[in-house]
């Protein structure tokens, strides 16, 4: 229904977001870990092979030069014997499988005269079979070869530079080369063995950590005698392939492993990975270095981590399914409860809200829901009886309005004489406010009204004011003595304190004599035939229903034909708009004066209500309105 | 409208403030009690800043004003704005209630 924003969605993906986030964390924090861990535990393994290598090649190297130091005393004692000579290179390499030649060569003349003399065992490289020669001769001058010259020179027993013994052994070797002394101490020759690049080759090849790690051996100057690649085996040096990588750290440990140190070292090889390298030397001055890329040492740390990332990928998406499925099930009850809401709110507050047996916020939202499903029930149930009370009671006031607009004359006599017209807008559905008018014969008696207060207490007294007006203003009587007889008739029984103010007037139409009397009234309208408008301020009195026997006085005033008259209540000046300016007598003046000659009565009333309701601009009317306006002679 | 009653003897000061209409002449009714109920002899009113007056306000000035004479006490109104003695002229309220 919800689609991708249902809540078990989003809170699916919330949840598998957050274990994706820590367990990325700590797959990171462990891949780390287990790299630091790998990288030392590679070190030390790789340090221990180094030992093991070099150690095997120590132990043949030192197998070799005892075996020359043993067959030493031989040669020495049988030195002019030329069968025994060749015996001897025999035995040693007979003798000794890691010996794949022997020789033992003279000075130049000083076997028997001879110039060369070097009789010379070796395994043939071919047959594999054990020969002997006599090597010298003008094409192998052997007293000008390293293997001889050097020990010649110092005296000493020395390891040659690996070399390929050519028109020798015609394999690539390295030669050891001890120097034989007479009884007086003089060199007469050296006696060699040589062992086999190869098996060097072969047992560092024995020595990989890793799929592609590797050792080599090289030389005191560097030159390789073991590497992987036998191309490059006394074809080039170490620091040939250091120069080539893109750094430095090459060199570095190429010049440490020449001078004889021992240590571990990183560098970037010639293919540009990231690698280390132990080493150590050997005792004969050369060394042993094992190489391994990163890349080698950590593949399988890499396959792990990818193996354990696809696990957790699929982790991941089964905990997906597996929460959204869960948290449906859990959060149904919401969509149930939604639904009833749902149902409630088209009307039926009966609608069953689902049981829920967890003690957890669902049970506290169903009861909240329960809860307001009874005080909706409750509210409405008195909300229909509210309505119904006030129905009863506006239609009440419906009739109230009803008899008080009959109250008030609505038929306007239609005379030559004069035009009158007058209507009431009570601020609420009953006012205090009233017009009456009465005509008899030559007399026209008129006024207007407002009761103090409004709404139903203000129409209760306006009755009673109007009542009496129209019984006491048909008797005939001078003006103010209907004025007075209406104040004690209003002060019976007064204990209220209402009052009402009111301006009631007779006039005569045929000779136009005004008299009035005002009762605490607003001031009246006076508009001459010329136009000019003036209020018209008569004496205030008192307002009616205060004081019984108060001495009202009458007042009198000559009317021009085409003169009106415009009497209202408060209700007109003091209409307020919002910003509580009030429409006030300099409004009602100036609209006065504004009047058309031609403008009939009832023309005259209904401008000024339209024009107090536009000012007001349609806010709440405060008080009852009351208008009443009287043309006198021809309309 | 806000009606302060300082009591000095057996004179009463009051002082009005603000609009007395329709909607608030009950609370002014209330407020005004304890003139209607006591002893003073003389209720002073100082209508500085009272603003407007409404039919019903005058129904209570002139309820107050009936009490006070009944008991023969003293009830006077003063400082008012002109705009309010005007309503209190007009309704010929003046006549009967003391506006100095």
């Amino acid at each position: 229904m919800y689609g991708r924003r249902s809540i078990s969605n989003r809170l699916s993906r919330y949840v598998v977001l957050l274990c994706a986030g820590l367990l990325l964390v700590i797959t990171l924090l462990v891949g780390a870990f287990s790299r630091t861990l790998i990288e030392r535990g590679t070190i030390s393994l790789a340090s221990r092979e180094l030992e093991v290598v070099t150690s095997d090649v120590e132990r043949v190297v030192a197998e070799v030069e005892r075996a020359v130091d043993n067959v030493d005393w031989f040669v020495q004692q049988h030195r002019s014997e030329e069968p025994l000579m060749y015996q001897a290179t025999r035995e040693l390499v007979e003798a000794n499988p890691n010996i794949i030649g022997s020789a033992v060569a003279f000075a130049p003349g000083y076997f028997h005269g001879r110039h060369w003399f070097a009789p010379y065992t070796y395994i043939d490289a071919h047959t594999n079979r054990i020969q002997s020669i006599q090597m010298g001769n003008e094409s192998y001058d052997y007293p000008n070869l390293d293997w001889y010259r050097i020990p010649m020179t110092q005296g000493r027993a020395v390891w040659s530079e690996p070399y390929f013994d050519e028109g020798g052994g015609n394999r690539r070797m390295a030669t050891y080369s001890a120097p034989m002394r007479d009884e007086s101490g003089r060199m007469f020759g050296v006696i060699t063995s040589d062992i086999s690049l190869e098996w060097l080759s072969q047992r560092m090849a024995e020595s990989t950590l890793f799929n592609g790690s590797y050792a080599v051996m090289i030389s005191e100057r560097g030159m390789y005698i073991a590497h992987p690649d036998s191309s490059k085996i006394l074809n080039q040096s170490i620091f040939d392939v250091a120069s080539a990588m893109p750094d430095t750290m090459g060199l570095v440990i190429a010049q440490k492993m020449v001078t004889g140190m021992k240590g571990t070292g990183r560098f970037v090889d010639v293919n540009g990975l990231d690698s280390f390298a132990v080493y150590g030397p050997l005792s004969n001055g050369w060394s042993v270095m094992l190489v391994s890329s990163y890349l080698d040492t950590f593949f399988n740390l890499y396959v792990f981590n990818l193996i354990m990332i696809v696990l957790l990928i699929i982790g991941l998406i089964a905990m997906y399914f597996g929460c959204r499925r869960l948290i449906r099930r859990k959060t149904m009850p919401i969509v149930e409860f939604s639904n009833a809401a749902m149902t409630m709110a088209k009307g039926n507050f009966n609608a069953h809200i689902p049981e829920v047996k967890t003690r957890d916020e669902l049970m506290t939202l169903r009861n909240s829901i329960e809860y307001m499903q009874r005080s909706l029930n409750e509210y409405i149930t008195e909300l229909k009886a509210t309505t119904a009370a006030n129905e009863r009671f506006e239609s009440e006031l419906n009739i109230a309005r009803g008899i008080q607009n009959a109250m008030l004359p609505q038929d306007f006599p239609e005379d030559g004489r004069f035009g009158l017209h007058a209507m009431v807008q009570p601020a609420k559905e009953v006012g205090g406010d009233l017009y009456d008018f009465v005509l008899a014969g030559d007399e026209l008696f008129f006024l207007v009204g407002d009761v103090s207060g409004k709404g139903v207490p203000a129409a209760i007294y306006m009755a009673i004011v109007r009542a009496a007006f129209h019984f006491i203003g048909s008797l005939g009587m001078p003006i103010q003595d209907v004025v007075r007889q209406v104040n004690n008739c209003l002060n019976d029984g007064n204990k209220n304190c209402l009052f009402v103010t009111f301006f009631a007037a007779c006039l005569h139409l045929s000779t136009g004599e005004l008299e009035f009397c005002n009762a605490g009234h607003n001031p009246i309208v006076q508009v001459k035939p010329d136009g000019s408008a003036s209020f018209l301020r008569a004496k205030p009195n008192l307002a009616a229903g205060l004081f019984r026997d108060f001495p009202y006085e009458g007042e009198k005033l000559h009317l021009e034909p085409g003169s009106r008259l415009i009497l209202y209540s408060d209700g007109v000046t003091e209409a307020e708009r919002a910003d509580t300016t009030q429409f006030g007598e300099d409004r009602l003046l100036e609209w006065a004066g504004h009047l058309l000659p031609g403008v009939s009565a009832s023309a005259a009333t209904l401008d000024l209500y339209s024009r107090v309701k536009s000012f007001t601009q349609g806010s709440e009317q405060n008080d009852d309105i009351t208008i009443l306006s009287l043309q006198y002679g021809k309309q | 409208m806000n009606v302060t009653i300082t009591e000095e003897g057996n004179k009463a000061l009051v002082s009005l403030e603000g609009r007395l209409d329709t909607t608030n002449a009950d609370q002014f009714m209330k407020d005004i009690t304890p003139l209607m109920n006591g002893t003073h002899e003389e209720i002073d009113m100082d209508c500085t800043n009272m603003e407007y007056t409404s039919s019903q306000g005058l129904r209570m000035f002139l309820m107050l004003q009936k009490n006070v004479s009944a008991r023969g006490a003293k009830l006077v109104l003063r400082n008012m704005k002109p705009h309010v003695k005007e309503v209190f002229d007009i309704t010929g309220f003046s006549h009967i209630i003391s506006i100095l």
